[in-house]
C-alpha cells in the first residue's frame, strides 16, 4: 500500500481516538469539578494538573474564563487537540484515503464533521454538554467498531489499529499521570475520575472489589492483561500490529519500532507495582510516553519515508528492485 | 385527485426548449412525454423530499468541489437538478459520430504539429498559431507517445442553438473533469424516480470506469505483465479531488500525489509500505505546468522530479500526453473543421460556433466594434474564467476587454452570443427554463469509446449562459433513450 | 442491425522505409442491404488520403508517404446499418443450372465466370465440382452444397496458408482460413457455370458463446448470382447464408481486387504486422 495512505490511516485513527479521550476527560472532570470547586481559583487549581497532563497548559484554555474551559477544549480552533480540531484532522486524513474506507466508515466520520461545521454541535452543547460529549464518545466507538467490521483486516487496517492503540496507550498514561500532578495526595474522587476517563470503573470493581487505592488503580491501568485500555493490553496490540505488517515472527524484530515495542512489552509484562513505586509513577509514565512517541516516529521512518530521504537511498533501492525482478 | 401542474406558468420565451416543442400549449416532445407527466403531477412534498434526499446524499458522500478564491466553505456540492435531460438515440448517434470524427482529427493534428507539421506547411493553419500557443511543449517535438495517441480523455462541450442543432463550444483535451458527476447523478436519479427510469429504455453509463481503465492499461510500456496504473492528483485541496478518489476507487487503482512517486534511473516508482513499485501508466489530473519541476514550473510542489525524462524515454505513459493543450486553445478550436477536411477528407459532422480570431486584423476590428453583441473568451482559460458576455456586461468591463484584446490579440477570441437551448429546471419559484450545455466524455485507447450522453450542465441563474460549476452552474442527469 | 467496426492495421519496420504508396479498401459500401452511416480513416504518419471508385464499384483510398518512417498505422472506424437480405423461409430455389449458359454472354457476369489471379478453372476442379453436385440441378442448392462441402471437409487453421495461396493449393491441402475457403468456393462454383464473386468485409458473431470463425478479423466470403433473384452471400467458413450480421467492404473477382490494405515501399520487410478488428452491435 502507498506509504502516504498508511500514514493517513494511522493518523485518522489516532485523531479519532484522541477526540474520544478528550471528550471523556472533559466530561468526567467537569462533573467532578461541580463538587470540588466553589470559586474560579479553586476551579483553576483543579484543572491545572489535568491540562498539564495533556500538554494544554500553554494554549490559554482559560481565555474565555475557567467556567468555559470545557467549551474551549471542545471547540477551540487555536488548540490543535480540541475535539473539533481532532475531528477535522481525522476527516482530512480520511478524505485523502477515501478509496480505502468503507462507505459506512466515511459517512460516520463525515456526518460528525458536518455536525460540528454547521453549528449543530454547539447548539447541542448549549443544551447540555453531556449530550454532546456522549455523542462524541459514542461516535468514536461506532467508528472503531465499523472499522473492524467493514474494512478488510489487511495492511491498511493494521496501520489503523496501530494508530488507535498508540493513542490509547498514550491517553491512559496521561490520565494516570494527573494523579501525580495534583498538589495533594490523590483523593478517592481523583482515583474514580481516572478510572472513569478510561471507562475502567466496572472492570476495576470486578477485579478489586472496590478496594480503591493508588496502587490498585495504577496496577490495573498499567498491567491488566485483558482490559482493553490498559497500557499492557495496548502495547501488546501495537506489537501484534507491527509484526502483522512486517511479517516478522513475534519475539523478534526487523526494525526499530518493533524493538522498542518489544522491550516496552517486556517491561509491562514483567514489572510489578513495587518496582514502579520505587522508581516513581511519574517517572515511569514519563519514560513510557517518550517511548510511545519514539515508536510512532520509528514507524514513520520505516514505512513512510520522506521523498528527500528516499533520494539519498535511491541507488540502494534500485539495485534491490532489479534483484527482485530476477526472481521472476 | 387534482393537483396543479408543476409546469403552471412555464414559458419557453422563444428559446429552443429541450422538453417542449410548442411553448404556448406546453406540448412535450415525444421522448420527454413520460418525464413530463411524472414531474407535472408531483406534489410539493414529493419534490422537496427527493431534493433533500439528493442534496444530503451528495453532501454525506462528500461529493463536493472546491471553489478557488472563496474563503467561506471551501467545499460545496455541485447543485443537482432533478429533471433529467433526455436525448433520443437517433440524435445521440449523430453526436457520437461527430465526436469520434473530431477526436481523431484533433489527435492527428497533435501528432502532426509535434512531427512533420504538414498542416502548417500546407498553409491550412498559420504556423504562428501553434508556435505562440502557451500550451505548446517543445519537449514533445519528435516524441512518439504510447500508441500514437495524445488526448486519451477528452470532454467536448456541446450546445444547441435556437434551431436545436448541436454545436461544439470547446474541446477540453487537457484534464477534463465531471465524469464522476455523470455516474453519481445517474445513481441518484435511479433512486429518485425508479419507476420512470425503469419504464424507459435508458442507455447505461456505468461502464465508464472500466473503459477508462482499459484505455489506461492499453498504454502500458510493459506488455508482459498486468500494468500498474495510478491516478495522479494535485491533492485534497484540488477542486476536483472528490472526482479523483471516486474514479480511482471505481477503477481499483491507487490515487497518488506527486510526493508518492519518485524517479529512479528514468523509471517511475511509487513509495509503498513494501518498498518501491514501478508505475506503468499515470492518469494525471495535473496540468503540464506542474508535472515535473525539473522541466516545467520549478516551484511546483505537486509534480515529480524526473517524470518527463522517464516519459520521454518511454518507461512510463501519461494520459493525457504532454502538450495536448494546443488542441484546446480556443484559437486552434476555430481550425478544427479545417483539420477534419485536411486529415480525414470529410466534412465535419458537428459544426463549430462561428469564431472571430482577434489576432486577425479584420476580425479584431469587427470584434472591437461589436463587443456588446459578442462573447469574448481568453484563448487558454477554462472553467468560465476570463470571459465577457457582451450583452450582460457593463461599459467598464467592455472597455477593459477592448484594452486586453488590443494588448494581447492572440489571447482572445470572440463568438456571437448563441441563444443556448433551455431546459425546465427546478428554481426557487417553481419550474423555469434555464440554459444548458452537454459535456460528453470521449475515451481514446485502442479505439474511441463514448458513454451515451454525458454531463448536462445548467446555468441556474436566470438568463445566465455560464454553466461552469465554479460560476454557479448545476448539473442534470442525461438520459439517452434507446427507443427513440 | 447497427454495427460499429474498428479495423486497425499496424506495420513496424526494422529500419526506416520511404516512398510508401498504399491503397485501402476499408470504406463499407452502401447498397440495398447496408447503409454506411459514417467511416473515418486515420493514418499515421500524417498524410492526406484521396479516393476514387474502382471498376468493381468499391471505394478506394490511396496515400503516399515519401518521407522516412518506421511505423505505419491505419485505422478505420465505421458505423453501418444492415438489413437482412435473405428470407430464411424462402430461399431462391427453382433456378436451374441449365439456364446458366445464357449468362456467359452477359458482360456484367463474365468476369465472375472466368479464371482470375487466385482462382483457376481447370478440369481437375471441374471434376471435383461435378462430384459434389450429386444430381442437383438447382443453382442455389448447388452453391449451398459447395459451401457445405468446404465447411465439412476443409480444416480451418491459421498459418498454414499465406495471403498468396492459390485456390488450387487450397483444394489440394483442404486447409486454410476464410480467404482460402472463399477462393476454393469460387473455383468450384465457376466451374459449374455459376457466377461467383469474392466479398471482403466483417462479420458480427451474435452467437452466445462466440463460436463463429473470423469474427474478430477481416473476413471474406462469396456471393453467387441467382438469376432473377440477385446476388446471394454464402460463407463457407461458417456454413452460413449471409444475413444482417455481415458488413460488405467490397466485392471483386478474388482477394486481389478487394484486399483491404495493399502497398509498396522502399525498405526492408516489416518485422511486425498487427491487425485488430473489433465489431460491436450498437442498437441493443
Amino acid at each position: 500500500m502507498l506509504s502516504r495512505v498508511a500514514d493517513n490511516l494511522y493518523w485518522m485513527s489516532r485523531y479519532i481516538e484522541r477526540a474520544e479521550g478528550m471528550a471523556r476527560m472533559i466530561q468526567v472532570h467537569q462533573s467532578q469539578a461541580l463538587e470540588y470547586a466553589q470559586n474560579d481559583d479553586q476551579l483553576e487549581e483543579f484543572w491545572q494538573p489535568v491540562l498539564q497532563s495533556i500538554c494544554a497548559e500553554n494554549v490559554h484554555p482559560f481565555e474565555d474564563g475557567v467556567r468555559k474551559i470545557g467549551k474551549t477544549l471542545i471547540f477551540s480552533s487555536s488548540y490543535e487537540n480540541s475535539i473539533q480540531s481532532c475531528i477535522s484532522l481525522a476527516r482530512e486524513n480520511a478524505r485523502m484515503v477515501r478509496d480505502q474506507l468503507s462507505e459506512e466508515l466515511w459517512l460516520e466520520l463525515n456526518n460528525i464533521f458536518l455536525f460540528f461545521r454547521n453549528g449543530d454541535a454547539e447548539d447541542i452543547y448549549n443544551q447540555g454538554s453531556d449530550l454532546l460529549l456522549d455523542r462524541i464518545s459514542r461516535f468514536s466507538l461506532i467508528f472503531q467498531g465499523l472499522a473492524d467490521a467493514t474494512i478488510p483486516h489487511a495492511e491498511g487496517w493494521r496501520f489503523h489499529s496501530l494508530g488507535k492503540y498508540l493513542e490509547r496507550a498514550d491517553q491512559t498514561s496521561r490520565m494516570l499521570d494527573t494523579l501525580n500532578l495534583r498538589k495533594k495526595e490523590a483523593s478517592r474522587a481523583d482515583l474514580m475520575s481516572v478510572l472513569r476517563c478510561c471507562i475502567a470503573l466496572s472492570a476495576f470493581r470486578q477485579q478489586f472489589r472496590g478496594n480503591l487505592s493508588l496502587q490498585n488503580v495504577g496496577s490495573f491501568l498499567l498491567f491488566s492483561e485483558d482490559f482493553p485500555r490498559s497500557i499492557r493490553f495496548c502495547v501488546r496490540a501495537i506489537d501484534h500490529s507491527l509484526h502483522a505488517i512486517s511479517g516478522v515472527p513475534a519475539g523478534t524484530f526487523s526494525n526499530e519500532a518493533e524493538r522498542l515495542t518489544g522491550s516496552t512489552l517486556a517491561m509491562v509484562n514483567f514489572t510489578n507495582w513495587n518496582q514502579v513505586d520505587s522508581k516513581g509513577l511519574h517517572k515511569t509514565l514519563d519514560e513510557l510516553q517518550a517511548t510511545l512517541i519514539d515508536i510512532g516516529q520509528r514507524v514513520f521512518e520505516t514505512y513512510v519515508l520522506l521523498p528527500s530521504e528516499i533520494k539519498s537511498l535511491g541507488e540502494k533501492s534500485s539495485t534491490q528492485f532489479s534483484q527482485a525482478q530476477q526472481q521472476q | 385527485m387534482s393537483t396543479t401542474s408543476q409546469f403552471k406558468g412555464y414559458t419557453t420565451d422563444n428559446f429552443f426548449d429541450e422538453m417542449f416543442y410548442d411553448g404556448k400549449k406546453l406540448q412535450a416532445r415525444a421522448h420527454y412525454e413520460k418525464i413530463f407527466q411524472r414531474i407535472e403531477h408531483l406534489t410539493e412534498t414529493e419534490i422537496s423530499d427527493r431534493r433533500q434526499q439528493a442534496d444530503s446524499s451528495f453532501l454525506e458522500h462528500g461529493i463536493t468541489f472546491t471553489v478557488y478564491g472563496d474563503e467561506g466553505g471551501t467545499e460545496r456540492i455541485f447543485p443537482f437538478d432533478l429533471i433529467p435531460r433526455v436525448i433520443p438515440d437517433s440524435e445521440w448517434r449523430i453526436v457520437e459520430d461527430g465526436l469520434r470524427q473530431r477526436i481523431i482529427a484533433l489527435n492527428l493534428f497533435l501528432n502532426d504539429i509535434y512531427h512533420g507539421r504538414k498542416i502548417l506547411k500546407d498553409g491550412i493553419i498559420p504556423e504562428e498559431i501553434v508556435n505562440s500557443s502557451k500550451n505548446f511543449r517543445p519537449e514533445m517535438v519528435g516524441f512518439d507517445p504510447p500508441q500514437g495517441v495524445y488526448a486519451h480523455i477528452c470532454g467536448t462541450d456541446l450546445i444547441r442553438d435556437d434551431q436545436g442543432s448541436y454545436l461544439v463550444l470547446e474541446d477540453n483535451a487537457r484534464c477534463p473533469s465531471g465524469a464522476s458527476y455523470l455516474l453519481e447523478n445517474r445513481e441518484i436519479m435511479k433512486r429518485a424516480f425508479p419507476q420512470t427510469f425503469g419504464g424507459l429504455s435508458v442507455r447505461a453509463v456505468e461502464a465508464y470506469p472500466d473503459l477508462l481503465l482499459q484505455t489506461l492499461e492499453y498504454l502500458s510500456p510493459r506488455k508482459s505483465q498486468k500494468p500498474v496504473c495510478v491516478l495522479l492528483t494535485p491533492g485534497v485541496y484540488n477542486s476536483a479531488y472528490f472526482e479523483h478518489t471516486f474514479l480511482a476507487r471505481q477503477m481499483g487503482i491507487e490515487i497518488v500525489e506527486g510526493k508518492d512517486l519518485i524517479a529512479i534511473d528514468s523509471c517511475i516508482y511509487m513509495r509503498t509500505t513494501r518498498g518501491l513499485v514501478q508505475v506503468d501508466v499515470i492518469y494525471r489530473r495535473l496540468d503540464d505546468d506542474f508535472l515535473d519541476p525539473l522541466v516545467f514550473r520549478e516551484e511546483s510542489m505537486l509534480g515529480v522530479s524526473g517524470l518527463m525524462d522517464a516519459y520521454l524515454k518511454g518507461n512510463v505513459a501519461l494520459a493525457n500526453a504532454v502538450g495536448t493543450g494546443v488542441a484546446d486553445d480556443k484559437v486552434t478550436y476555430a481550425y478544427v473543421p479545417d483539420m477534419i477536411k485536411y486529415y480525414l477528407d470529410q466534412e465535419p459532422i458537428l459544426s463549430n460556433v462561428p469564431t472571430y480570431l482577434c489576432w486577425r486584423d479584420s476580425d479584431r476590428a469587427h470584434v472591437l466594434e461589436n463587443l456588446d453583441n459578442l462573447v469574448v473568451k481568453a484563448a487558454n482559460e477554462s472553467g468560465g474564467y476570463g470571459m465577457l458576455i457582451g450583452n450582460q456586461s457593463t461599459v467598464k468591463e467592455r472597455e477593459e476587454f477592448a484594452r486586453l484584446i488590443k494588448a494581447h490579440p492572440r489571447e482572445y477570441i470572440a463568438q456571437p452570443i448563441v441563444s443556448l437551448s433551455r431546459h425546465p429546471t427546478f428554481c426557487e419559484d417553481g419550474i423555469a427554463g434555464r440554459h444548458v450545455d452537454l459535456r460528453p466524455f470521449i475515451l481514446y485507447g485502442e479505439d474511441v469509446e463514448i458513454v451515451p450522453g454525458g454531463l448536462t450542465r445548467v446555468a441556474l441563474k436566470k438568463g445566465s449562459l455560464v454553466v461552469n460549476s465554479s460560476q454557479g452552474g448545476g448539473s442534470k442527469d442525461t438520459w439517452v433513450l434507446r427507443d427513440f | 442491425m447497427r454495427l460499429y467496426v474498428f479495423h486497425r492495421t499496424s506495420y513496424r519496420y526494422p529500419s526506416p522505409v520511404k516512398h510508401s504508396f498504399n491503397e485501402l479498401r476499408l470504406y463499407p459500401l452502401s447498397n440495398d442491404w447496408q447503409k454506411c452511416i459514417s467511416t473515418t480513416l486515420s493514418i499515421l504518419p500524417i498524410c492526406r488520403p484521396q479516393s476514387y471508385l474502382d471498376l468493381n464499384g468499391n471505394i478506394v483510398h490511396f496515400f503516399e508517404l515519401p518521407d522516412e518512417h518506421q511505423q505505419l498505422v491505419i485505422e478505420a472506424r465505421s458505423v453501418i446499418e444492415t438489413r437482412s437480405r435473405v428470407d430464411f423461409e424462402n430461399f431462391p430455389y427453382g433456378v436451374t443450372l441449365s439456364k446458366l449458359s445464357k449468362m456467359e454472354g452477359v458482360p456484367e457476369y463474365r468476369d465472375y465466370l472466368q479464371s482470375s489471379t487466385y482462382v483457376e478453372i481447370n478440369p481437375e476442379v471441374w471434376r471435383m465440382a461435378v462430384d459434389l453436385l450429386s444430381g442437383s440441378t438447382d443453382v442455389f442448392q448447388t452453391a449451398y452444397q459447395v459451401m457445405e462441402f468446404i465447411y465439412q471437409n476443409f480444416e480451418y487453421c491459421k498459418s498454414t496458408t499465406t495471403v498468396d495461396t492459390h485456390a488450387n493449393e487450397v483444394l489440394r491441402i483442404r486447409r486454410g482460413v476464410c480467404q482460402d475457403f472463399a477462393h476454393a468456393a469460387l473455383a468450384l462454383c465457376r466451374c459449374l457455370g455459376i457466377p461467383a464473386r469474392y466479398v471482403s468485409g466483417y462479420f458480427f458473431d451474435s452467437t452466445r458463446d462466440r463460436r463463429m470463425r473470423g469474427a474478430e478479423a477481416s473476413h471474406a466470403w462469396i456471393e453467387v448470382m441467382v438469376s432473377g433473384h440477385g446476388w446471394f452471400g454464402l460463407d463457407p467458413t461458417n456454413n452460413r447464408v449471409v444475413d444482417d450480421t455481415y458488413v460488405t467492404l467490397g466485392t471483386g473477382r478474388d482477394y486481389r481486387d478487394v484486399a483491404p490494405v495493399t502497398g509498396s515501399y522502399y525498405g526492408p520487410r516489416p518485422n511486425e504486422l498487427e491487425v485488430t478488428v473489433r465489431i460491436k452491435r450498437t442498437d441493443d
